[in-house]
């Protein structure tokens, strides 16, 4: 479709080439806007070089006289527009400044702490920020993780003989880090998508894993199926009936030159067993 | 400000002398004055071209990588074969309404469509071909992936998402785009502005979301908002063509001022990411006691180089050093663009933080995208002085016709703030 950014161009000949020969320039992207303001300021620039932005077509002739007027100086193009031009233009200068105001105080309550306000204007903040404008910006924040945690795997397999046998653990995110290790461009698949579903099912489970509702309930889904994709529905020389998760955390020990004393044995949260279904598999 | 140098030498002695002169005396004036400046120059020219154009090249390629290294897992992030189903997504966003068009059909066909076609459209953000309907066209491609699958992103989609949205309100293809070349064709041979590639586009646009709106795919809002970009390009495109004279120069100062306000939420956007970074880290004991850099290095998700991160991290000294400096660069950083020298200084150390961490915590994608968030704050200076470099590298051949586009004597130190 018609483009935005033509224009300023086409204009910017258009005053090369206009009846009066004074040459003039928008100065969209030649200009730097700091130095132009610099310049508006001392005064005594050629005029070839600055001067007030052009308004497009209001003629040049006006645009010579009104530098002289100092406030119309000031104003640029506008001074030249018609008084229902600038009531349009004051219109969008109202909007676009309330619109930026309201945006930034909004992403501002909402990654700032808990406080008066935000507190008092939960609901409207909360409906303005999600889903689009969500952010998180404690990168490693207040402190960085300090532990290292594995998700490990199990299943219960049907043999072919009808025994029901289970597997060894399986370290899921082991298989992960494998796949990170010396890899300059790691995928999504190895980084994220464990890690982030474990942290998902923790957040929206108590200790013993009862689910905070539709958000807890996807999260045990969404783990399941992960499991379940990378068993396969067969697995040992059996059909896959249940899977079992568990994770393994170990903290990372305090840096040598520290005097401080860590327990870095690992904890094992095991969850119950679940039943696959075969629609898990695809 | 009118301060009469006399008038402050003479000491305030009997009641005769005259009252010392007010500081605030033409104050109002002088806000005045400053007002009119700065709603001239925001409404004159879309401010901050070149800083605009990077923050448009710097996400569009993170993203065009992003898609393209991601293509063999494309399926088992966002298609109908992740672990994430499209019935759990849509269960999801039923709860958030969030904008995804890949809900509008769980086949194949569909996502390797929308998947391409995000590929395509960072391309054409990129180059800057077409750039007002590209930066509307990345978005919805952005949006679409990354809310269908919520729980594969981390800090680098996050920011690139709001990006994608901030983006579609600015003028960022000015310079460093094809748009800006093929405008300046047409002002240099003046010919009628006869556009058949921008109709198909427009009318194909059309038909798309006609079809959408037609079958309730779109929600009000986003309904809303997408009919009226088209709507507002073909007010553009009817003004340009059949009113040149001021119907066309207010709607390019409403553009410019649309432009800047879009301009403002990026900055700050970016002084609030650091901000939240840096205040949130002063609480932490470990970034107290100067030990906090020692534990990423051992977290074995962000390891890809265990030797190269257990050497950093075995050197105290050092990881004292990058803890607390790390926390002092974000913490100042916003209050250091005052002074563009020392806001400078700790833009290259941001700079080269992330792209330490790219390599060191194997984060490339989430390094990239903060290093084109940074890159709003380049000086204007600096980003022509590395275009340059960029197209006489690209362009050996054609070194000689590369048009001057400033005259020696100019200033080139001028930056976005």
């Amino acid at each position: 479709m018609e483009n935005l950014h033509g224009l300023s161009y086409r204009r910017r000949h258009e005053y090369r080439s206009g009846a009066n020969g004074h040459s003039e320039e928008t100065g969209n992207d030649m200009e730097p806007p700091e130095s132009r303001a610099a310049d508006e300021t001392a005064g005594s620039s050629p005029p070839d070089t600055v001067g007030p932005p052009a308004s497009g077509d209001a003629g040049t002739a006006a645009g010579d006289a009104a530098r002289t007027a100092d406030g119309a100086d000031e104003l640029g193009g506008i001074s030249r527009l018609s008084v229902t031009s600038r009531i349009v233009l004051a219109l969008a200068v109202a909007a676009v400044t309330v619109g930026a105001a309201v945006h930034l105080a909004m992403v501002f309550l909402h990654v700032a702490p808990t406080n008066t306000l935000s507190q008092k204007y939960a609901q409207a903040i909360n409906g303005y920020i999600y889903p689009e404008f969500e952010q998180n910006w404690k990168l490693f924040a207040p402190n960085p993780l300090q532990e290292n945690s594995d998700v490990q795997a199990r299943a219960e397999v049907r043999k072919p003989d009808g025994t029901l046998v289970t597997t060894g653990w399986v370290d899921l995110t082991a298989m992960d880090i494998a796949r990170i290790r010396h890899n300059p461009i790691p995928s999504h698949t190895e980084q994220n998508e464990l890690r982030r579903a474990w942290s998902f099912y923790t957040d929206t489970h108590d200790d013993q894993n009862r689910s905070n509702g539709l958000r807890g309930d996807l999260a045990q889904s969404y783990v399941l199926r992960i499991v379940a994709h990378r068993f396969g529905p067969h697995l040992n020389g059996g059909d896959v009936q249940r899977v079992q998760v568990r994770s393994a955390t170990a903290a990372v020990g305090a840096p040598p030159w520290s005097t401080e004393k860590i327990d870095t044995r690992t904890y094992y949260r095991v969850l119950p067993w679940w039943a696959v279904s075969p629609e898990d598999f695809t | 400000m009118t301060d009469q140098p006399t008038a402050a030498r003479r000491p305030s002695t009997g009641p005769a002398t005259a009252p010392v002169p007010s500081p605030f005396a033409g104050l109002l004036r002088g806000v005045d004055r400053t007002v009119a400046r700065g709603l001239s120059r925001i409404t004159g020219s879309a401010i901050a071209p070149y800083q605009s154009a990077v923050v448009r090249i710097g996400f569009s390629l993170t993203w065009l990588l992003f898609l393209l290294r991601e293509w063999p897992h494309r399926d088992e992030l966002y298609g109908p074969g992740s672990p994430w189903s499209w019935d759990m997504a849509r269960t999801l966003i039923g709860t958030n309404h969030a904008f995804s068009v890949l809900m509008w059909s769980d086949s194949r066909l569909w996502f390797e469509v929308v998947y391409t076609a995000a590929i395509a459209f960072s391309v054409m953000l990129l180059l800057g071909w077409r750039t007002r309907t590209a930066s509307i066209l990345f978005m919805i491609g952005v949006l679409a992936l990354q809310n269908r699958s919520v729980f594969v992103g981390d800090g680098g989609d996050n920011v690139l998402h709001i990006m994608a949205i901030y983006l579609a309100f600015t003028r960022c293809g000015q310079v460093w785009s094809l748009d800006g070349r093929r405008a300046r064709r047409a002002a240099a041979c003046a010919a009628p502005g006869r556009d058949p590639v921008g109709l198909v586009l427009w009318i194909g646009s059309a038909l798309v979301l006609a079809w959408a709106t037609a079958v309730g795919d779109l929600s009000g809002f986003w309904a809303v908002a997408l009919w009226t970009a088209l709507a507002t390009q073909a007010a553009w495109w009817l003004v340009r063509r059949h009113a040149p004279g001021e119907p066309r120069t207010v709607l390019d100062m409403i553009a410019n001022l649309v432009h800047g306000g879009a301009m403002l939420v990026i900055v700050v956007e970016v002084c609030l990411v650091y901000a939240t970074a840096g205040w949130y880290k002063i609480q932490g004991s470990r970034w107290e006691d100067g030990t906090a850099l020692y534990y990423p290095l051992h977290l074995n998700d962000f390891t890809p180089w265990p030797a190269l991160s257990h050497a950093l991290a075995g050197n105290g000294l050092m990881v004292m050093l990058i803890t607390y400096g790390t926390v002092i660069v974000q913490v100042a950083f916003p209050f250091t663009l005052f002074n563009r020298r020392v806001k400078n200084v700790l833009l290259a150390l941001m700079m080269c933080e992330h792209a330490g961490i790219a390599v060191i915590l194997g984060l490339p994608f989430f390094s990239l995208a903060m290093i084109a968030a940074d890159a709003v704050f380049l000086p204007t200076g600096f980003l022509r002085w590395i275009g340059d470099r960029v197209v006489r590298l690209l362009r050996p051949a054609r070194r000689a016709v590369i048009p001057r586009q400033r005259s020696a004597d100019e200033p080139t130190t001028s930056t976005l703030v």
